[in-house]
């Protein structure tokens, strides 16, 4: 009877954490960078959302393309409708899960993400290096990665090849506090 | 034995459910990165409906579209229009006739332009003030149309020929007033209608109406992501009666890089000012000179305003 009791503790003990252990950033900063020798163009987005399911590490990433705001209000225009068509992709999202992710240590950790993110209709697999920072509680995910143009179907014209670079460089930073349902 | 047994039994029960659970657990954990989004999603929900330009420039062809300038814009505008006379054997070099307006367009806020400019041929001096009264969203809060409240008004400073007409300033202004009302039908469709209000204070002879009525209609296909085709026509219900005149009609490409816009197009309308080529169109569209016109509308922008500063200032100040 005392090993049943203790399998049905067991049962019981393994569906909770689902519901709790997750914490979520609502106020992240993505960032990216296009440097070339004729103009640098930058965006910023301080509205991306994250979440983490502490249990097993899994992350997800949604941001409003349309959110992004650059230095020229006409560059905000064009990237909307020219390069990411916000109308008919309006969301980027990412989905992956931090390998090794250990919740309980404190200070910082350098973990590797792995996943997929969708931006412009085109899924692409990305492996990204980040710093957590895990202060009582509090989790602070830092990183920057490169990545194409090209692999998200995105054409730049051949006119403005010397303006945009292929290569973009992408920074983020993301706060989480502990989610409630 | 019986014991051992016993305990073995329930060993095997307990490894049975302990099974069970880990395949719960794998359920759970496989659904939980769905779980994830979706969590996201209900965070994200309400802020969706954004609708990206209409138009993107502020002209569709020769009239005004809905859009307006962002706050710091200032967009230095030129505008030409080509045409020959009907003389056969004209040996002017490319064209017989141009006339150029020189504008500039000036985004005062986000919903409120102003230009001012004055134009060769007809030595007209305009200026205008823009305000975007309602934008096209989709989302929680949806609104189906782009509103904007157009005001214009002209100065005519050529010279009147007939000398019975005692002119004064006020004589020489006309003014223009729209609502312009659009709608992005599709990705690649925009459509617009502009009913029209012209009042002219000098008519050509006392038989001609001061006050004019019209409706404008425009249309843009997108072609590919830079590329556009554009369509526009003015119906004026009311037309002078001392001459003929013909709804104004273009058919053009506009095509948009960076911070320059081009705009081209074949029309019949000479004059760039709205009161004169909504009201005094003289010729029809059709491909014989004088009538048809070749229009090349070229637009810089420059930006005085660097919202990515304003945000950070925002951001830091909070």
């Amino acid at each position: 009877m005392i090993k049943q009791f203790f399998a049905l503790l067991l049962i019981a003990t393994s569906m909770i954490p689902d519901t709790n252990e997750k914490i979520i950033a609502r106020q992240g900063r993505v960032s990216f960078f296009s440097y070339t020798t004729v103009e640098n163009i930058q965006a910023d987005n301080n509205q991306v959302l994250s979440i983490i399911d502490m249990e097993d590490g899994s992350i997800a990433v949604s941001m409003l393309m349309n959110a992004f705001v650059f230095e020229k209000a006409l560059m905000k225009g064009h990237f909307n409708e020219s390069y990411v068509e916000s109308d008919l992709y309006p969301k980027g999202v990412f989905e992956g899960k931090i390998i090794d992710f250990d919740p309980n240590q404190q200070g910082e950790q350098i973990k590797m993400i792995e996943g997929i993110f969708t931006m412009h209709g085109v899924p692409n697999e990305l492996s990204i290096k980040t710093k957590i920072e895990n202060n009582n509680g509090k989790y602070v995910l830092t990183g920057t990665f490169e990545t194409l143009v090209a692999d998200y179907d995105i054409k730049i014209p051949a006119l403005l090849s010397e303006n945009i670079s292929d290569r973009i460089e992408v920074n983020f930073r993301f706060e989480f506090q502990p989610y409630e349902n | 034995m019986k014991l051992t047994s016993d305990l073995n039994s329930s060993l095997m029960r307990t490894k049975n459910i302990f099974t069970v659970c880990l395949l719960l657990l794998g359920v759970v954990l496989n659904s939980n990165s769905q779980d994830l989004l979706e969590i996201l999603d209900n965070e994200q929900k309400s802020e969706i409906g954004y609708v990206p330009a209409t138009f993107k420039m502020t002209r569709i062809a020769f009239g005004h579209s809905t859009e307006t300038r962002s706050k710091g814009v200032l967009e230095v505008f030129a505008a030409n229009r080509f045409w020959n006379t009907p003389e056969p054997r004209s040996q002017s070099f490319a064209a017989d006739k141009l006339s150029t307006r020189i504008a500039l367009e000036y985004g005062i806020s986000d919903r409120l332009s102003m230009g001012i400019g004055g134009t060769t041929f007809d030595g007209l001096f305009d200026g205008y003030l823009k305000y975007s009264l309602f934008n096209q969203q989709g989302g929680d809060d949806p609104f189906p149309f782009n509103i904007t409240l157009f005001q214009g008004g002209s100065y005519n400073s050529s010279g009147i020929p007939n000398p019975a007409i005692n002119d004064d300033f006020n004589d020489r202004l006309s003014f223009t007033s729209q609502i312009l009302i659009s709608r992005r039908v599709s990705s690649n469709f925009s459509v617009q209608v502009a009913p029209t209000y012209v009042h002219k204070s000098l008519g050509l002879t006392t038989e001609d109406p001061n006050n004019f009525f019209a409706m404008g209609f425009g249309a843009r296909y997108k072609l590919g992501l830079h590329v556009a085709v554009v369509s526009e026509y003015y119906a004026t219900f009311n037309p002078i009666e001392s001459f003929n005149t013909y709804g104004p009609f273009a058919l053009g490409v506009n095509w948009e890089l960076s911070d320059v816009q081009l705009q081209f197009m074949l029309t019949n309308a000479v004059n760039m000012v709205e009161d004169t080529f909504i009201t005094q169109t003289r010729n029809n569209f059709n491909f014989k000179n004088p009538n048809l016109n070749f229009g090349f509308n070229a637009t810089y922008v420059i930006h005085f305003n660097n919202a990515l500063r304003n945000t950070k200032k925002r951001t830091d100040s909070k």
